[in-house]
């Protein structure tokens, strides 16, 4: 799994148009490392057709 | 036995005979409340003079002979995540510093006209993003966290100053607080209770419940929140298939904790039901789809205030939001995949079981400032995490999901049986749940 830099944790952060102050790349950086390290299990399955989970589609307004 | 201590269902039908009034059962609860508040803290505001009003007006309703159902004059606590009219909705954040809520949410509108009576708004971890609510004190032990993120309306109820109150589950926020206080929480089937006025953490997992100190207490707000009938919480249980998971719910759980959930378990099988071992699947990515939902869409809900005012929120939060800027649109999608087919596997085997049983939660409540649980094989895991696992199923599945306090570790805190059933069973859960409670009396730490 590749680390995410301060530098590049930044740089992401301002395409999504969230301006972090210096003194929180590294932390930020870190933070988003571990969120991916969980999420990107999910790269195991074969989701075939499968379609994202639509709310309108639960039990309670069905 | 002072009015405060009268559980709801035991006020409601002393209110309703007119042996209590409203407005002594209001009185009661907030003398409880100057007792045990300042050191528990579980209020953001107490809005005593509405509150004495309200109870006046319920008063008057009731000896005219019209009594609105068993919430009248009944003393509540509400999550500072709902709207309530001309009250702040603060998010227990100094973020919302200023708000006024335009309108009730619908829940609050609804238990409004029912006749109960808000003693206040409750803290939630900052909005409800966390699971320790840090202002508040746990109400059995003043030096453990209170859970979260619902802790407020959890150690209201369990302390008497409120007779009930909701919360907002989206990992666990109803269910671990209610089982850490020892009262308890149901979170309904996703989407049968609305959410509009109530401040978003993640739209896909959001849900609103109540918390109170028995399941039949439970079973008499359900029906104000939905418009249902109300449950009949007689403990019938034969014939009824209660699957008990051979993975999963029992790892890394402490021993005093599966002890005591196992004995309930047991319990249930003495009153005729019947266990059937059932292996849970994909639990592997229960919590990646849970961050995977989650963290983008808590980031979306506050995309506006983390570029305006981010130095507002608290570290745990404001980092949080932050990270979530950076993850990429493939991965929610795969989340939401995800979701679909964990949700089909899991229907499956409440296909084959009426209701599942397992702990609450892994651990009872820790200390304050305890940020990590080392487990017997050595695995280290945050104290959040803990917390979360155990629940997070029932928020990506939707399915109903009840926390009921069943028994004490050795140092006399609170231990939580949770039950899962199929979507709109809640009637079942509270039927098994009413079975095997151990109710906790009034305490305040």
């Amino acid at each position: 799994m590749s680390v995410l830099t301060p530098g590049e944790a930044a740089r992401w952060a301002t395409r999504a148009g969230l301006s972090l102050p210096d003194d929180r790349h590294a932390l930020v950086a870190a933070t988003a490392d571990q969120v991916h390290s969980v999420v990107s299990v999910l790269r195991e399955l074969d989701f075939g057709n499968t379609a994202p989970f639509r709310e309108g589609d639960t039990d309670a307004t069905a | 036995m002072r009015p405060h201590e009268l559980t709801l269902a035991a006020a409601s039908r002393a209110v309703a005979s007119r042996e209590l009034s409203p407005v002594e059962l209001l009185d009661s609860a907030l003398a409880r409340l100057e007792e045990v508040e300042p050191r528990l803290n579980a209020y953001v505001a107490v809005t005593a003079d509405r509150a004495r009003a309200a109870a006046r007006r319920a008063e008057r309703e009731i000896a005219a002979g019209e009594l609105r159902g068993p919430l009248h004059g009944m003393p509540m606590g509400l999550k500072d995540m709902i709207d309530v009219a001309g009250l702040p909705t603060s998010g227990s954040s100094r973020v919302r510093a200023g708000h006024r809520a335009d309108a009730d949410s619908a829940v609050a509108a609804r238990l409004a006209d029912a006749g109960a009576v808000l003693v206040g708004k409750t803290h939630t971890h900052e909005f409800a993003y966390g699971l320790i609510t840090p202002q508040t004190a746990n109400a059995h032990d003043a030096g453990r966290i209170a859970g979260g993120s619902s802790g407020g309306s959890a150690v209201a109820v369990a302390a008497g100053t409120a007779a009930f109150a909701l919360g907002t589950d989206t990992g666990g926020s109803i269910r671990v607080p209610a089982a850490l206080n020892g009262v308890v929480g149901l979170k309904p089937t996703y989407d049968l209770v609305p959410r509009d006025g109530v401040v978003a953490l993640s739209w896909s997992l959001d849900h609103v419940g109540p918390l109170a100190r028995t399941v039949e207490d439970v079973a008499l707000v359900l029906p104000a929140l939905t418009g249902g009938n109300p449950a009949t919480v007689d403990g019938e249980l034969t014939g009824l298939r209660v699957g008990v998971p051979c993975n999963y719910y029992f790892d890394h759980v402490d021993p005093e904790v599966e002890t005591v959930v196992r004995q309930a378990i047991e319990r249930v099988e003495s009153l005729g039901a019947v266990l059937v071992e059932v292996e849970l699947p994909m639990t592997r990515y229960v919590q990646a789809i849970q961050w995977g939902l989650m963290i983008p869409e808590a980031t979306a809900s506050h995309e506006r205030t983390l570029r305006t005012t981010p130095e507002l929120y608290a570290a745990d939060v404001r980092v949080l939001l932050e990270a979530g800027e950076l993850l990429p649109a493939g991965d929610y999608l795969r989340a939401r995949r995800a979701r679909t087919l964990l949700r089909r596997e899991w229907l499956r085997v409440l296909e084959e079981v009426d209701v599942l049983a397992a702990p609450a939660v892994p651990m009872t409540a820790v200390p304050v400032g305890q940020e990590t649980v080392t487990w017997l094989d050595g695995v280290t895991e945050s104290v959040s995490d803990a917390y979360v696992r155990l629940s997070a199923p029932a928020n990506i599945t939707g399915v109903p999901a009840l926390t009921v306090p069943v028994g004490a570790d050795r140092a006399g805190l609170p231990i939580g049986l949770q039950l899962l059933g199929r979507p709109l069973a809640e009637s079942l859960l509270l039927r098994v749940g009413h079975a095997c409670e151990q109710r906790v009396t009034v305490t305040g730490a």
